[in-house]
């Protein structure tokens, strides 16, 4: 949920919107925000799932720091979330255990293999 | 060499480290890891406690764009998205900048880089969901995206008390604050901006598990016994999808453990943390530490220590002349002294002295607070007249802040020296003007006028959420612990540029309430319109 209106900092200033893809479906973003911004502005809260339980993890510290929030974004894995800016059409797709290289790559079928996760 | 002094961290220590050298004409660059500048300054949106050297009365964020400001007119180089991995003989730094590698080396080096969130491993501790306190700060005050709903924060200490306080301000519920300790940590002023508003302070207790399939959908707090076990039957179940952990910091010392720095352990300092001397230097001659790496304190202190490791590095470069450097670095001292006085700041002055090696006195048995001697009762305003309006300082403990002092234009409020010193009210010269209600930093000054009309009384109080109540409307007065009282309509809602944000909202109330209500709340405001 964004913060529109706010007691102290006033309304949200003005970015571009712009669109990124998360694991395939089109997600509105800011331009320049932290792609972990987006996601949970967009309500997402699971951004990778551990190798062995395919246990959902999300955001943590904040910082870049604690590496819960990593995902796979334009084919790069361990991405920090919340420290990487979004831009206009960006792939992101959740990461399972360390993740692959390139964009695309079948996370969904591995999320699946897991213990029946979703 | 690539620069006279090179300074990792762009936060506040960093930042007033890099104004400090620069001034002297030294080459400064400072290297840091984020996008933006500022560190966790702009996420800060309170108003800072301190004297007026600190510029207390401030909101950090404020402070952090006139610190950068000065910084970028000084031509200090400030290279952000650049991370400082290692820091190597010869004072050479590691860097990688735009998915590259390459080093840096300088003739002196700060290291500002901070602290970190502690974690507390709970079941469901790792579910979505479960953020640090800092973590929440950052994604509602720098991003504007609210993180959770209704949230449950671990831990009342200031970052507990004040994240809870900005998540009500974001528009989000906090169900209730735990604190595994007997005792709030944080200060009281911040701990009743939050009760006010509503939310259970529940000392004593600890959170068991956080449950959910996927995410947080519950948290299990229960109380505790002295021995930290929990107390059967004393589990409550919380319908929270946010869970926040707010139970200290530890320095980031990566870099300082590499160069080799002799470290000691501090506990009221964040745990272990590079021995340095008065002037921030390191036991590697040329490497200066400061700010939360150096201690974890709050930003007013690692803006001063950022001051005193940029004037030493600069004095020791030969870059300012000798007798000015040592003038100007006893008074940077003397205002960080104020700042680390009375009963918060006296353990960590003293943790202080002994990292700089200096024989220090047996830690003074020092009572936590809230326990041991009870707190001051409020002052101001008893020995008038019951009619006259007065104004009432609810500051009783030993904090340092004195921006009351200064906004009262008739010389009413004293604090004086130390700055810790509770505020004093004269009655006699008292206009009750309400200047320093939104001047308190700790909002903790409100102006009561018991007769205010005929059966009516009028209270006055600070007030920081939207929406802002309006003149005529009707709520719900509250008192202290955020009960309702009754009703209470609005007479005034005064906000001037000069308040920064700072309502002061003025209602009427039975007089018998007048004592009583500090706020208002829309929480089950009464549909009252047809007694208008």
């Amino acid at each position: 949920m964004r913060i529109r209106e706010h007691p102290i900092l006033g309304p949200a200033p003005e970015r571009r919107p712009i669109t990124i893809l998360v694991d395939g479906v089109p997600v509105p973003a800011l331009e320049g925000e932290p792609i972990a911004a987006a996601l949970l502005a967009a309500g997402y809260r699971i951004f990778r799932r551990t190798t062995r339980h395919g246990r959902p993890r999300g955001y943590f510290c904040g910082l870049g720091r604690c590496t819960d929030c990593v995902m796979i974004v334009d084919g790069r894995p361990n991405t920090r979330t919340c420290v990487t800016p979004a831009a206009d059409g960006m792939v992101v797709e959740t990461q399972v255990g360390v993740g692959r290289w390139g964009k695309g790559t079948d996370h969904r079928g591995d999320a699946e293999g897991t213990e029946g996760s979703p | 060499m690539d620069a006279d002094i090179a300074i990792v961290g762009a936060g506040p220590a960093g930042l007033a480290a890099a104004v400090e050298a620069a001034r002297w004409g030294g080459r400064v660059v400072v290297l840091d890891e984020n996008e933006r500048p500022g560190g966790q300054l702009f996420k800060q949106i309170h108003k800072f406690f301190g004297s007026e050297a600190h510029r207390a009365g401030t909101r950090g964020l404020r402070i952090g764009e006139e610190l950068l400001a000065e910084a970028r007119k000084l031509g200090v180089d400030v290279r952000l998205g650049t991370v400082v991995h290692g820091l190597f003989e010869g004072r050479v730094l590691g860097i990688i900048s735009g998915g590259h590698t390459t080093t840096l080396r300088a003739r002196r080096i700060i290291l500002a880089t901070g602290a970190s969130e502690n974690a507390l491993a709970f079941p469901g501790w790792e579910l979505p969901g479960v953020m640090g306190a800092g973590a929440a700060q950052t994604m509602m005050n720098l991003h504007r995206v609210l993180p959770g709903r209704r949230v449950l924060m671990v831990g009342a200490g200031n970052v507990g008390l004040i994240v809870s306080y900005q998540l009500l301000q974001a528009g989000a519920e906090v169900a209730a604050i735990v604190e595994a300790l007997p005792a709030i940590g944080g200060y009281e002023v911040h701990a009743a901006k939050v009760r006010r508003a509503g939310v259970p302070i529940l000392t004593g207790h600890t959170v068991l598990r956080a449950e959910g399939a996927e995410q947080v959908e519950r948290a299990v707090v229960a109380a505790i016994d002295a021995h930290w076990k929990p107390l059967p039957g004393s589990e409550r179940t919380l319908e929270v999808d946010t869970i926040c952990l707010a139970v200290g910091l530890s320095p980031l010392a990566e870099l300082a453990w590499m160069a080799g720095c002799r470290f000691a352990y501090e506990r009221t300092l964040g745990g272990w943390v590079p021995m340095h001397n008065e002037h921030m230097e390191t036991s590697v001659p040329g490497l200066y530490v400061a700010g939360d790496l150096a201690g974890v304190e709050e930003a007013s202190a690692a803006m001063e220590e950022g001051r005193l490791a940029g004037l030493a590095a600069a004095a020791s470069l030969g870059l300012m002349p000798q007798a000015e450097a040592k003038a100007a670095l006893a008074e940077v001292q003397e205002r960080l002294e104020a700042l680390r006085a009375g009963p918060f700041g006296e353990p960590r002055a003293a943790a202080k002295a002994r990292l700089a090696g200096q024989a220090v006195q047996p830690a003074q048995p020092h009572r936590e607070s809230g326990t041991g001697f009870p707190a001051c009762p409020p002052t101001g305003g008893e020995d008038r007249p019951e009619s006259q309006p007065h104004i009432v300082i609810e500051c009783t403990q030993e904090i340092p802040c004195n921006p009351c002092e200064t906004a009262c234009p008739a010389g009413a409020i004293t604090v004086g020296e130390p700055i810790t010193n509770l505020p004093r009210l004269d009655p006699a010269r008292c206009t009750g003007c309400g200047k320093c209600i939104a001047a308190c930093p700790g909002q903790a000054i409100f102006r009561v006028e018991p007769a205010f009309a005929p059966g009516r009384a009028a209270v006055s109080f600070p007030y920081e959420f939207l929406p802002l109540p309006r003149r005529g409307e009707r709520w719900t007065a509250v008192g202290r612990a955020g009960q309702p009282l009754g009703e209470a309509e609005v007479l005034r809602v005064a906000m001037p540029a000069a308040y920064d944000h700072t309502a002061v909202v003025t209602v009427a109330v039975p007089p018998e309430l007048a004592a009583e209500v500090r706020s208002v709340t829309r929480r089950a405001a009464s549909q009252s319109s047809d007694k208008r």
